[in-house]
């Protein structure tokens, strides 16, 4: 190489070096690596991102949602988070805490739904972007319900007789009721009592249960508590619901052995409408969606749970902000929404246009949109509200032991007052 | 080398009016930067990775830490801990784990080895076989023994479905009166092999000529067992034992896996809780889980003090 060459060479290094200076690099973990048409739309949107913003590159790393957790917790405090990290509004320890950056002069709030932001409003401010919400709802097999011998009705809500008749009529056919496994999740085991409680209870009521105000020791509670019980004991759950796992659930209900139903938020579309190779609903699945039943004296019917879940929240320390602010602020639109809705067949904080939304699933969103209409929501799942010691023996007792017939209801009442009630 | 001067040569050396070599004017002791290049590494990879932290977290223990706020509470998070359930039963889980499991774990390398002693058929490949598991990770054993437990398919309850034993079917990890024992099991499987190699390594190491005088004196199988072979390898069986105890006290990885602590806290162990307590508890409070960490370690020196004590021999205890 000769002198003029090299010197080339040299100015041409130091050249891209001034270029790259010039150019921000932000770093931005996100949940969902196992699941792909989330993941392909966050990647969609940091593409995008880079291609208008030319002077801020992202480093993207999708990570398991328990992995960010326990990272972010260190990290915070080390001044070492990511700019942007995936975070749910059940870990507010992160918003206390001051880690979080509000996001009011970075994103254009109309592009989020009014009822998403109180998820991430704190002293006036949101601080998260609600990309992914759903509502907890009850699929089911409708071959296999009728095969067993109920007709669900036209309102798609059994009563509480109906409901525990349908449990009857499958253990006796052989058919597991109820797919349901909490192997490796703190909250499944729940879903049908608790949604069970909402409707017995009203809005009001189950507000005060979650905000440990009402003892689990009332009447209606363990009225309700006493029929799950015996669903329970009728043998409503599989024999390894201890350990299944919310994969094999899913598997369980719309492959191999097969349940009746299967109680799950509305994000059961991220693994049932994967390719059935991998794991997914076979395509002529005769996928069903009722509600969940009408509890006898119940106060709210129509009541139903709504949550928002994965958001992304801007770190206080980063030192990108402009850039952060800037990516959050491009994902927070009512284009992006509606290809949310498009491509992951889910509900989402952010706003969409439904006449736009042209998807494959548009049978499946037309019974969703059914079973959402004329509802009532409350928000936040019992792990949204519960905190610490309680949210622990949520997840000990209600989610596992009582669902499992482990535990008598009295114990299971007399275990979460003394864990979550106020005295 | 360095020549060392034998207990006898010293008071001669001191009758003849030697100078008493001491300190660094020692002429057989390098000088102290050497010294300091050799010992400098070690001790602030020490200081940086073992004692900083372990300080660091008594320290802790002394504090709610909220955020990037500290605020001193005194003796507050051990008087909690007091009044924890949720402490005492993993406290008395971790108990069990560290007492009983030992004893499975020592008892099973022990049989394995003497099985290999004794001259099994494919001696050489059951000993790599049963040494496989200690080269595996954790969490592929935990994977491993959770299908083996599984309801409907594991390998567990099928075996006892085909020989009739449908009513001894049962969710081994789902269940409470089971969780333990089940996990206990499963660490044992795993350490066996490592148990096994320590006690064929010592079988071997054994005197022959007292095996040998046993076999003339028309010793039984059974009888050099009893009266030759463990006694002469119990020092060999209590470091055994002190060293899987002290791995118990402190268990994680395994429960973590396999159960998370439940089901009704069944599994939960100290470890297990102070994971819970630091990063699952929706607070950024590491004052508490401090506290636990604190008292356990002072429990597991004071346990191990104590087991040294009780196993008291002549041949001193090595781990």
């Amino acid at each position: 190489m000769t002198v003029r060459a090299s010197l080339n060479a040299a100015l041409f290094v130091v050249a891209m070096g001034g270029t790259a200076q010039a150019q921000s690099q932000i770093t931005m973990w996100s949940n969902w690596p196992d699941e792909p048409a989330k993941k392909d739309w966050v990647s969609a949107r940091v593409k995008e991102f880079e291609e208008v913003n030319k002077q801020c590159s992202v480093k993207l790393s999708f990570i398991p949602k328990a992995d960010i957790y326990t990272q972010a917790k260190s990290a915070v405090r080390t001044g070492q988070a990511p700019d942007i990290f995936y975070m749910e509004p059940d870990q507010p320890e992160f918003l206390a805490g001051g880690f979080l950056e509000p996001l009011d002069g970075y994103i254009d709030l109309k592009g989020l739904e009014d009822w998403a932001k109180p998820a991430w409003t704190s002293k006036g401010k949101v601080y998260g972007v609600p990309v992914e919400a759903y509502t907890v709802e009850l699929y089911y097999n409708k071959e296999l319900v009728k095969k067993v011998g109920v007709e669900v009705p036209a309102s798609a809500q059994l009563t509480q007789a109906q409901f525990a008749d349908l449990v009857k009529k499958g253990v006796a056919a052989g058919i597991t009721p109820v797919s349901q496994g909490v192997g490796d999740r703190p909250f499944p085991g729940g879903f049908l009592l608790y949604e069970s409680l909402l409707r017995r209870l009203g809005a009001e009521d189950y507000g005060k249960l979650m905000a440990g105000e009402l003892s689990y020791k009332d009447p209606r509670i363990v009225e309700v508590m006493s029929w799950v019980k015996e669903l329970v004991d009728a043998g409503a759950y599989p024999k390894s619901f201890a350990t299944l796992k919310l994969g094999e659930s899913h598997y369980y209900f719309y492959q191999k052995p097969g349940a009746l139903t299967f109680p799950d938020p509305s994000w059961f579309t991220g693994r049932a409408f994967a390719p059935p190779e991998s794991g997914g609903m076979p395509t002529d699945f005769p996928l069903g969606i009722m509600q969940f039943p009408a509890m006898d004296k119940g106060t709210c019917p129509s009541c139903k749970t709504l949550a928002v879940a994965g958001s992304y929240v801007l770190y206080s320390r980063s030192k990108n902000k402009d850039c952060a602010g800037a990516l959050l602020k491009s994902m927070a639109t009512v284009e992006n929404g509606t290809k949310w809705m498009e491509q992951v067949s889910l509900q989402t904080g952010l706003k969409s246009d439904p006449n736009k939304i042209n998807s494959p699933r548009e049978a499946y969103f037309k019974e969703l949109n059914a079973r959402n209409t004329g509802v009532k929501y409350f928000f936040g799942t019992p792990l949204f509200h519960y905190r610490a010691k309680c949210a622990e023996t949520y997840t000990q007792v209600m989610n596992n032991a009582f669902p499992a017939g482990l535990i008598s209801v009295s114990d299971a009442a007399e275990k979460m007052d003394a864990a979550c009630l106020k005295k | 080398m360095t020549v060392q001067m034998t207990s006898a040569e010293a008071p001669a050396a001191r009758a003849s009016g030697a100078p008493l070599a001491s300190g660094f004017s020692d002429p057989r002791r390098t000088s102290v930067p050497v010294l300091l290049v050799f010992l400098l590494p070690a001790l602030l990879v020490y200081a940086g990775l073992t004692a900083y932290p372990a300080f660091r977290t008594i320290y802790d223990s002394f504090f709610t830490i909220e955020g990037l706020e500290r605020i001193p509470v005194g003796l507050s998070n051990y008087a909690a801990l007091l009044q924890d359930e949720t402490f005492w039963v993993a406290v008395r889980n971790t108990f069990i784990w560290s007492f009983v499991a030992p004893c499975l774990d020592v008892a099973t390398g022990l049989l394995l080895a003497l099985a290999l002693y004794a001259g099994v058929p494919f001696a050489r490949f059951l000993r790599i076989a049963w040494f496989t598991p200690v080269l595996l990770s954790y969490v592929v054993v935990a994977i491993l023994w959770m299908w083996i437990y599984n309801y409907d398919w594991g390998v567990v309850n099928v075996a006892l479905r085909a020989v009739g034993l449908d009513g001894w079917t049962r969710s081994w990890l789902g269940d409470p009166n089971f969780a333990l024992a089940s996990v206990i099991v499963t660490h044992a499987w795993k350490w066996a092999g490592f148990n096994m190699v320590v006690c064929l390594a010592a079988i071997h190491s054994l005197p022959s000529e007292v095996l040998e005088a046993a076999e003339l004196d028309n010793c039984g199988w059974g009888a050099k067992l009893r009266h030759i072979i463990v006694p002469m390898l119990k020092p060999t069986l209590l470091n055994l034992y002190v060293l899987a105890f002290i791995g118990k006290m402190k268990v994680f990885d395994l429960v973590w896996i396999m159960t998370g602590g439940g089901p009704l806290w069944a599994t939960e162990t100290v470890s297990t809780y102070v994971y819970k307590r630091a990063f699952n508890w929706n607070t950024f409070d590491l004052g508490y889980p401090s506290a636990i960490a604190t008292v356990w370690f002072g429990v597991v020196c004071a346990a191990v003090i104590l087991l040294n004590k009780a196993f008291k021999s002549k041949d001193r205890l090595e781990y």
